[in-house]
């Protein structure tokens, strides 16, 4: 492997070794709690991993189908491969090892580049033996921007830029569209990159490998370049790397929360009732806390600013009863048009909803799968007599509080059926 | 804001009449959205003995939003993500589920109830859930052990 360079940290102890002679356990502190740093290897890799991904037959075809991250640059050059105007200029570069066993791709962008350069390369003043670690996204960036430019380039329009290599030693042209509206993002090539993805999500990777792959024999030069052959050049990149994923395609525990979050985000939007309208918000009607309403204890607090309500104090009812001071219940409205306690939706009052008598709502989303889960979790433990729900009303009724798990269990079936998809497609999570 | 009367309200209340074996205070005492709390193994669990640092993160439109709880001493839980966020999944956490009525208090309590019973369908670790459920008595040496190493003496 090669791992020669790599540095093992522990997270318990902060102790750093190398991971050659120690392994992956701290031999510190024995915990296991440790991260490989990666650093790239100064030494060739061991030829055993020698790069398949670059078949003979490949480096000697002219043309398409290309591979520039296989049959490029030699890696002590470099040089601008393309530089593409119409406003914006990009230019993208590849780095190939002298072995060809490291191909790693830059992508620069500049503004106020209208026109290609006279003269000689302009060069981004670089560091072609970039650290591996540093380029690590822009290598997943140019690997995007290969799937991606795939069945969009014409094969018989050259390189309008092609000639301005003047490189007799390249194995071959390189083409590189870089179209408008193509989601590049500037990039400084002198400084570490942002966290952000550079491309829209890591997601969209992994569309793009999973389509490719799906087609099997890609296309010809007639029908578009295929411009990934051989194995997968993630695996390579993996192999590299030193990353254990291989079957799921997510190099790092960093991709993996990225794209976890995001799912996340989206799947949030997607359950979490909408907020309501201005309309219904402001036609709740208004009452003045009474006798009744404050229960038996005679006291009584608006449980989301938790201060107490006097005696008097006007207060905005929702159609399920519960009670709230207005500028409390109006931003909680704001977001979503549902009753912050019982959650039952304030746009469409429903008479028979009332306390005595609870209109169970959302019944028929109760699934076989969400009994499952109430048998097997314990939702909510006893607090101790104080229910977190039970708020104003220090008395719920039965039927009430049943409805509430009901509403809570269905909740929780649909994100478990999320978090079952996340298991699925991205592995136990370990 | 809004959000602080409360927090502070919360604050106030959790730390007079703290509930069992949970212990609060702020991380800073001049942010009150950015909580340390010290968790105290339930006694019939493998995290016995044990004190996890636990951080309570407000977002600054509480309690419209719902906090965020992860656990900063490193503890081996199916619903605990073992990396060093040590996130924990709560469901009643999920804005879809959070109500403004819910207290940090219930959170807390919760999260306590989470070490004593995990809930392995809803795992973060689906290693760990997968032994908690075929090998219960290796997990809970296993959960026994790291709470010896990382839950008690200097650290918590």
């Amino acid at each position: 492997m090669a791992d020669n360079g790599d540095r093992m940290f522990c997270h318990a102890c902060g102790g750093v070794w190398l991971r050659d002679g120690q392994g992956l356990t701290c031999p510190h502190c024995e915990s296991d709690f440790t991260e490989i740093i990666e650093i790239p290897p100064d030494t060739a890799p061991d030829p055993s991993h020698e790069d398949p991904s670059i078949p003979p037959h490949e480096r000697t075809r002219p043309r398409p189908p290309l591979n520039p991250w296989a049959d490029h640059n030699p890696w002590a050059h470099e040089e601008p491969d393309d530089f593409f105007g119409g406003g914006n200029g990009f230019r993208h570069r590849t780095y190939r090892s002298p072995d060809g066993r490291f191909t790693f791709s830059s992508t620069t962008f500049g503004t106020g580049f209208p026109e290609r350069p006279a003269g000689p390369p302009r060069g981004v003043p670089g560091d072609p033996l970039m650290p591996m670690v540093r380029s690590l996204d822009t290598i997943f960036h140019g690997l995007a921007d290969t799937y991606r430019n795939q069945g969009r380039r014409d094969p018989q329009q050259g390189d309008p830029w092609q000639n301005f290599h003047g490189q007799e030693d390249h194995d071959r042209e390189r083409e590189e569209a870089f179209g408008p509206g193509r989601r590049l993002y500037p990039r400084d090539a002198n400084a570490p990159q942002p966290m952000a993805p550079p491309f829209g999500t890591l997601g969209d990777i992994l569309e793009l490998f999973r389509a490719d792959f799906g087609n099997g024999a890609g296309g010809g030069p007639g029908g578009g370049v295929r411009v990934m052959t051989g194995p997968n050049p993630l695996a390579m990149l993996s192999t590299l790397l030193n990353f254990d994923r291989h079957g799921d395609a997510v190099y790092s525990q960093e991709e993996l929360d990225r794209v976890i979050s995001q799912l996340i985000d989206q799947n949030m939007n997607g359950t979490a009732p909408p907020p309501a309208s201005q309309d219904a918000i402001h036609s709740l009607p208004k009452k003045k806390v009474d006798e009744e309403m404050l229960g038996s204890e005679g006291k009584a607090e608006c449980s989301i600013c938790m201060d107490p309500v006097e005696m008097g104090t006007e207060v905005t009812e929702l159609p399920c009863k519960h009670w709230f001071h207005f500028n409390c219940i109006e931003m909680w409205l704001n977001q979503h048009n549902t009753c912050p306690h019982c959650r039952r939706p304030i746009s469409s009052p429903q008479p028979e909803g009332t306390r005595e008598n609870p209109v169970p709502v959302h019944d028929s989303s109760e699934s076989p799968s969400s009994h499952r889960r109430r048998s097997n979790a314990t939702p909510f433990p006893d607090y101790g007599g104080h229910s977190p729900w039970q708020g104003q009303h220090q008395s719920v009724s039965p039927s009430e509080s049943d409805s509430h798990e009901r509403r809570r269990s269905s909740g929780n079936n649909n994100s478990g059926g999320f978090t079952g998809w996340v298991r699925s497609h991205f592995g136990g999570g370990s | 804001m809004g959000s602080q009367k409360r927090i502070a309200k919360e604050l106030a209340e959790l730390t007079e009449s703290p509930p069992e074996g949970i212990t609060v205070r702020l991380a800073d005492e001049s942010n009150l959205y950015n909580w340390h709390v010290y968790m105290e193994g339930p006694e019939n669990s493998p995290y016995h003995k044990g004190t996890f640092l636990v951080n309570l993160n407000l977002p600054t439109n509480y309690p419209f939003k719902p906090p965020t709880v992860s656990f900063g001493t490193k503890i081996y839980h199916p619903n605990v993500t073992n990396d060093e966020k040590g996130s924990m999944c709560l469901g009643m956490l999920r804005p879809d589920e959070w109500k403004p009525s819910s207290k940090i208090v219930a959170v807390l309590q919760f999260a306590r109830q989470l070490l004593a019973e995990p809930m392995p369908d809803d795992a973060v670790e689906g290693r760990i859930a997968e032994q908690y459920r075929t090998d219960r008595k290796r997990y809970e040496e296993v959960a026994r052990e790291w709470t010896r190493k990382h839950a008690t003496g200097k650290k918590a």
